[in-house]
């Protein structure tokens, strides 16, 4: 009796914890359907009096937002790719290669993890300013194709695999890059979902990076062009505020995808963290 | 004789052999070695050569804007130590670091202790606590904006419906950081649960049933079991989050620009501001290597121990 009291009270605070820790994207969710006049009711209301699907169009005809979206997607799909193939071969290398310095090379790409990208965006700026790829995807691209953390994770996996598996493919005539893709990478195939998961969300919400990297309209991302978009509303807010909601949840919407899709992956990515 | 003959002739195709071999093996090198050579040279140029441009870059008082890049030693340091900016800069930031560190970890045990259960039930909830951490600080930062708003905020008309005075949370002085401090808490909260819960989870079941033999109450294992036997845990989450904390920007850029009165002034933010409004890159370089150093210790805190707390479970 006194144990399944415990164990409601414990489901009662649970259930109100949750509700609390949700309630700020239940509100910029039902915020994004409001209109501007139920923005500024004295009593707020927790359910909007009336579905206004026209904010997501408005939102959308306030800045370029289609084309932050589409360069969105470019940033984005061209880092993963980048750094899944750049990844799974630095991690090849380190794992099942022979050549001098190795290890010495690998610790070289450890010591990458401490550094933080604020210590190294002034040069990196310079450099592209020079090579005349600001506000060009080269910027937004090229300097996140090698990501340390994710060579990392791939290099433990591969380490896992038994060497008589690519001795046997050898034997039967597969070269390295067969034995690469054909084989391991197929068996360390939940790793590469992984860093897929992690190097998609991280890119895909970075923002100082494409900050400084860009700065015409053309080329901005969404994460900084919803920043630009609330800097136009600056002061005016409370009129403004349902279609700026309305751009975040557009702009979270494919995280929250990913997020039920693959978490399975976001788990694996959280539990291998601790050993960063 | 025919024996002694053979034998150096076996030997020279035994050399002959072995030079074969080598030479095989030295290509076999090369070609491991270039399918390291991608990522190595993207990190060689993206991060170690403007690491140490970086370093360069701050004893010259160059500016981004002129051709002008001449060596002044540490000039840029002197007028950094010397400046009242840079001491509210690292008060700010400090102060930043300390409540988010702490906040965070405490609510994020006391969830771990909440949400530490195997059920499916359980496990569908923590997914909402942990969400906040996959999404961008960007939109996070606007939705707090709303809520933190000082006219039709809701945080305001809820203070109103109780007959509170609203409070003008983002542009008075005393509030900002905090708003900033209640942001980051609520993105952070759900990954040290799901870190605590793992170590939790780590914590052997025998010493709980041990100690419950001998009369201890629930609160006495807290405090004598899982609070100590979850230090490495904590310790981890304390210098990670350190150094996370630190380089909070986002939200100060979305929220506050810094303001207001230069309240939500952090570092990083500081950083943006010298070297991409002010256009003074010498300088910016030199707060860059002050933050930068701040990292290297806190990480070789962490390296230092977690060495020690391998050999304590080992």
């Amino acid at each position: 009796m006194m144990h399944s009291l415990t164990k409601t009270t414990r489901i009662v605070i649970a259930l109100l914890v949750t509700a609390l820790m949700f309630f700020p994207v239940y509100w910029m969710l039902i915020t994004s359907f409001k209109t501007p006049a139920e923005l500024r009711l004295a009593v707020p209301t927790f359910w909007p009096e009336k579905l206004m699907w026209e904010n997501f169009i408005d939102a959308f005809d306030t800045v370029p937002f289609y084309r932050f979206t589409v360069n969105t997607i470019i940033q984005t799909v061209g880092i993963v790719v980048l750094q899944i193939n750049i990844g799974i071969m630095a991690a090849y290398a380190f794992a099942k290669g022979s050549f001098a310095g190795r290890d010495k090379w690998f610790l070289l790409v450890l010591a990458a993890l401490i550094v933080p990208e604020q210590v190294i965006f002034v040069p990196v700026y310079v450099m592209m300013s020079k090579l005349h790829w600001i506000n060009t995807y080269y910027a937004l691209i090229i300097p996140h194709a090698a990501s340390a953390y994710g060579i990392f994770l791939l290099r433990q996996t591969f380490r896992s695999i038994n060497n008589d598996v690519i001795e046997a493919a050898k034997v039967d005539g597969a070269n390295r890059m067969q034995v690469l893709y054909r084989i391991l990478t197929p068996m360390a195939l939940p790793t590469v979902a992984t860093m897929v998961v992690i190097s998609f969300i991280h890119s895909w919400n970075s923002y100082f990076w494409p900050l400084i990297m860009t700065n015409s309209n053309q080329m901005r991302v969404l994460t900084v062009g919803i920043a630009m978009m609330r800097d136009s509303i600056a002061g005016n807010e409370a009129l403004n505020m349902h279609l700026l909601m309305a751009a975040s949840v557009v702009v979270i919407l494919p995280i929250v995808i990913v997020f039920i899709f693959a978490q399975k992956y976001i788990v694996a990515a959280m539990a291998s963290s601790t050993f960063k | 004789m025919k024996v002694m003959d053979s034998r150096p002739v076996g030997t020279q195709q035994e050399a002959i052999r072995k030079s074969k071999r080598s030479r095989f093996r030295k290509l076999e090198a090369l070609k491991d070695f270039s399918f390291a050579l991608p990522a190595l040279i993207l990190l060689l140029v993206f991060i170690y050569y403007p690491m140490l441009n970086s370093f360069y870059l701050s004893f010259t008082n160059w500016n981004m804007t002129k051709p002008i890049k001449k060596f002044i030693g540490f000039d840029n340091y002197v007028y950094l130590f010397t400046s009242d900016t840079f001491y509210n800069v690292l008060r700010i930031t400090f102060t930043y670091m300390i409540l988010d560190v702490s906040i965070t970890l405490v609510l994020g045990l006391l969830l771990a202790l909440l949400f530490n259960s195997t059920s499916r039930f359980f496990n569908f909830l923590r997914t909402f606590i942990f969400m906040p951490h996959y999404i961008s600080m960007v939109i996070v930062s606007m939705i707090f904006l709303w809520i933190f708003n000082g006219q039709y905020g809701l945080l305001n008309e809820l203070l109103k419906l109780f007959g509170m005075e609203p409070v003008q949370w983002l542009t008075n002085p005393r509030t900002a950081l905090w708003v900033l401090v209640v942001v980051s808490v609520w993105k952070g909260v759900g990954f040290t649960m799901i870190i605590f819960i793992a170590g939790l989870r780590s914590i052997p079941i025998e010493y709980y049933e041990a100690s419950g033999l001998d009369g201890a109450t629930k609160w006495t294992q807290l405090w004598h079991i899982t609070l100590p036997l979850l230090s490495p845990t904590t310790l981890f989450l304390v210098i990670t989050h350190f150094i996370s904390s630190m380089q909070v920007f986002q939200s100060v850029d979305i929220m506050t620009n810094g303001g207001p009165l230069e309240s939500t002034k952090a570092m990083v933010y500081w950083i943006y501001e010298m070297a991409f409004t002010e256009f003074k890159t010498g300088r910016a370089s030199a707060l860059v290597v002050i933050f930068f150093i701040i990292i290297i210790l806190l990480t070789m805190l962490q390296m230092f121990i977690s060495r020690k707390t391998v050999h304590y479970e080992g």
